[in-house]
């Protein structure tokens, strides 16, 4: 561990102890081992629980695991913007590493988000894609996220780069509460939000508690990546650090 | 019955992209802590050779 008490301080956080390093598989483990148990029961509550839609069928159970992806995917931004904000401010590189790992999650999970919804839209509106205001704003973010990693990637591990990112990320965000108010401002095809901000939700019980439960289940996914690409990235900044101490 | 296959087809590709993107993320975590653990051994050499 002396090795990593070279320069910055990041090394020296790294080398405060076993006890730290230790702790992160035991979490990882708890984490993993809840987001099994959360996919069973949402996968029962899913397919067997929550009735079926009297008029969108079967497909309506696509949703479960939509609407979580959505909306994770959408909050990933705001910890993206977070991080680089607190990064900004404090000019701790562990906040930038938080900011890398919640921007690929985000990427993954408006991924599924945006294919789930286009097989939903196939089955209810008869087509793949349409230019619905919903739809497009939810696609700008996904290229905005693209572009945050594209940037990262090509600028490469340095504070330029930290501090370009979390520009990026806070001008990004303008794009979050556009898309959730988007099936308001303009007239779209996408259904209206089902779980409205400061109103009772516009579901039936069973089908609320699926959905609750699958939420549940893709956060507890989430953190799970989460502490995974945190420390890869740790461990990506220290090989880096480490070998550019030898050249 | 046309609805259920789409829903199938929906699951299966989360899954299936679930689960390929957990193998790429432990494959990648393994790929650094090689990495990590070559390079601390060349700066061990380095300062067993400056010493």
């Amino acid at each position: 561990m002396a090795l990593a008490r070279q320069d910055t301080n990041v090394k020296r956080r790294d080398a405060s102890g076993p006890g730290q390093a230790e702790r992160f598989p035991i979490v990882s483990m708890v984490l993993l081992a809840l987001t099994f148990i959360g996919m069973m029961i949402s996968i029962w509550m899913i397919f067997l629980y929550a009735p079926t839609d009297a008029i969108e069928g079967d497909a309506q159970r696509i949703f479960y695991f939509h609407l979580p992806s959505a909306i994770i995917g959408m909050l990933s931004l705001g910890i993206v913007a977070l991080g680089g904000i607190v990064y900004l401010w404090k000019k701790d590189e562990r906040w930038d590493w938080v900011a890398r790992a919640a921007a690929e999650l985000g990427t993954v999970f408006l991924t599924f988000a945006l294919i789930t919804g286009s097989i939903w839209g196939r089955t209810t509106w008869g087509t793949w894609w349409t230019w619905d205001a919903r739809l497009t704003t939810t696609l700008i973010l996904w290229f905005i996220y693209i572009g945050y990693l594209m940037l990262r990637s090509y600028m490469g591990r340095t504070p330029a780069s930290a501090r370009a990112g979390a520009v990026l990320a806070i001008i990004g965000l303008i794009d979050v509460p556009i898309i959730y108010e988007s099936v308001n401002w303009w007239r779209t095809l996408h259904p209206q939000a089902v779980l409205p901000l400061g109103s009772s939700p516009q579901l039936p019980l069973e089908m609320l508690l699926t959905l609750v439960v699958a939420f549940i289940t893709f956060t507890l996914l989430f953190s799970f990546l989460m502490v995974q690409l945190y420390q890869l990235e740790k461990m990506q900044t220290l090989a880096q650090q480490l070998r550019a101490s030898v050249e | 019955m046309q609805g259920l296959t789409y829903l199938v087809v929906a699951y299966v590709i989360v899954w299936v992209g679930l689960l390929a993107y957990l193998g790429v993320v432990m494959l990648r975590i393994r790929g650094v802590r090689t990495e990590l653990a070559a390079v601390k051994e060349l700066v061990r050499e380095q300062q067993e050779k400056r010493s």
